[in-house]
């Protein structure tokens, strides 16, 4: 239950630059907060209300829903896949949330994420795998590599 | 009846517009807004001087609140420093147990690099520190919420929406005496506290936002100012250290599940 709103507390420090950058201390804080609990908003930035491109982030978010959609997408047939993937794009269309890389679920060998999937930590035991150059990461029947979303270190999973 | 109703109705127009035309000037003093050009004042020496400064550097003590769906409100709290060098340099960093992170702007390219990680990305980026802040929100998501006091023309920015400003009156934050600066907005509160004397530089920042549920706050303490940093050689160019592995940024459009 905590991987739940770890995710989404340290894709929302993700946020917070420069003179902000909230350390990943406050993700071991947040884990004494049941993930029941959510996040339901952050402060907007102030560019949000003073600056261009107003209004693009930090509306109210909706950071359970982000991750169930895409438990599911893991988990279910294509057809929910994609209404998962919809969801999502909905979410950004609408400017509803900074997305929320779920963790990684638990994918058993053989039954591969959709490629791009991001997560915000590997799952335990995967192993690393050098091609052209790129670090890859193998497990679960999947293979990741790093990418910054935001200022957010995370892992996509990809085709070596 | 009809006449006499019509008269009468006549009348209180007259009456209502008499009374109208009377009240009004009292109404507009009344929902003025209430931007106490003193506030403004304070505030526009404060952002001048700032954008006046060739190279700056301070540390900060930044505060985040969330609202969890009961309502109930968890505050996260670290600590950065950043120099900057107008037009166009930019270093930021800041330092916890497992997620360090260097942000880099030469005028030419931005980087982004987890010293813990030894992982780093780079991408090319405008020329001024203005147009790269912009960019780095709207093209790669990065934000630097108090980044609004670093722009050149901050003051606009600040005052756009602005319905209120006041003073409110001296306050000492870390020890230094300050003005306090309250204005609002629709969507958004904030208030500043400003240093007195010949160096009104900005000591504390705090942001509400009224438009989220529990109007959730972030803070930003400022410490450690100084107008006159000292450069190192290459301080705001990334040099990858042998090992460094490089990534990408994800676009935007990679909040799908597939790409």
């Amino acid at each position: 239950m905590k991987i739940l709103l770890k995710p989404a507390v340290i894709a929302a420090f993700s946020v917070v630059m420069l003179f902000g950058e909230l350390s990943s201390q406050a993700p071991l804080g947040i884990q004494l907060v049941p993930a029941a609990h959510a996040i339901i908003g952050l402060p907007f930035t102030p560019l949000s209300f003073a600056g261009v491109a107003r209004r693009t982030a930090f509306r109210t978010m909706a950071w359970t829903g982000a991750a169930a959609a895409t438990s599911a997408a893991a988990a279910e047939t294509a057809a929910a896949e994609q209404q998962a993937a919809l969801a999502r794009q909905q979410a950004a269309a609408t400017e509803a949330a900074i997305y929320v890389p779920p963790s990684p679920p638990p994918a058993a060998a053989g039954n591969p994420l959709p490629l791009g999937t991001v997560v915000s930590s590997l799952p335990a035991g995967c192993t690393s795998t050098p091609v052209g150059g790129v670090d890859y990461f193998y497990c679960g029947g999947n293979f990741y590599r790093a990418a910054f979303q935001g200022s957010q270190l995370v892992y996509v999973t990809a085709k070596p | 009846m009809a006449i006499a109703n019509f008269r009468m109705s006549a009348a209180v127009l007259v009456l209502g517009a008499l009374g109208m035309s009377v009240m009004a000037p009292t109404q507009v003093r009344a929902e003025a807004p209430a931007v106490d050009p003193a506030a403004t004042r304070i505030l526009k020496r404060s952002t001048d001087y700032l954008a006046g400064l060739h190279r700056f550097s301070a540390d900060t003590q930044n505060t985040l609140e969330a609202v969890l769906q009961s309502g109930q409100k968890i505050q996260f709290d670290a600590a950065a420093s950043f120099i900057v060098q107008r037009p166009d340099k930019l270093r930021a960093e800041r330092k916890g147990d497992l997620l360090d992170q260097v942000f880099y702007y030469d005028g030419k390219t931005l980087t982004l690099y987890n010293p813990s990680q030894d992982v780093y990305a780079t991408v090319a980026a405008p020329d001024t520190l203005e147009k790269m802040m912009d960019f780095a929100r709207s093209s790669l998501d990065i934000f630097a919420p108090a980044g609004d006091l670093l722009y050149r023309d901050a003051y606009e920015r600040l005052m756009q929406d602005v319905t209120g400003g006041l003073v409110v009156g001296k306050s000492t934050i870390g020890g230094v005496v300050c003005e306090q600066l309250a204005f609002s907005g629709p969507e958004v509160d904030w208030q500043i506290w400003i240093e007195d004397g010949d160096k009104p530089l900005p000591r504390k920042y705090v942001i509400t936002t009224k438009s989220v549920a529990g109007w959730p706050q972030y803070s930003v303490v400022m410490d450690n100012w100084n107008v006159a940093p000292t450069l190192a050689q290459g301080q705001f160019s990334f040099v990858p250290p042998a090992d460094a592995k490089k990534v990408d940024f994800l676009p935007l459009a990679a909040n799908r599940a597939t790409r």
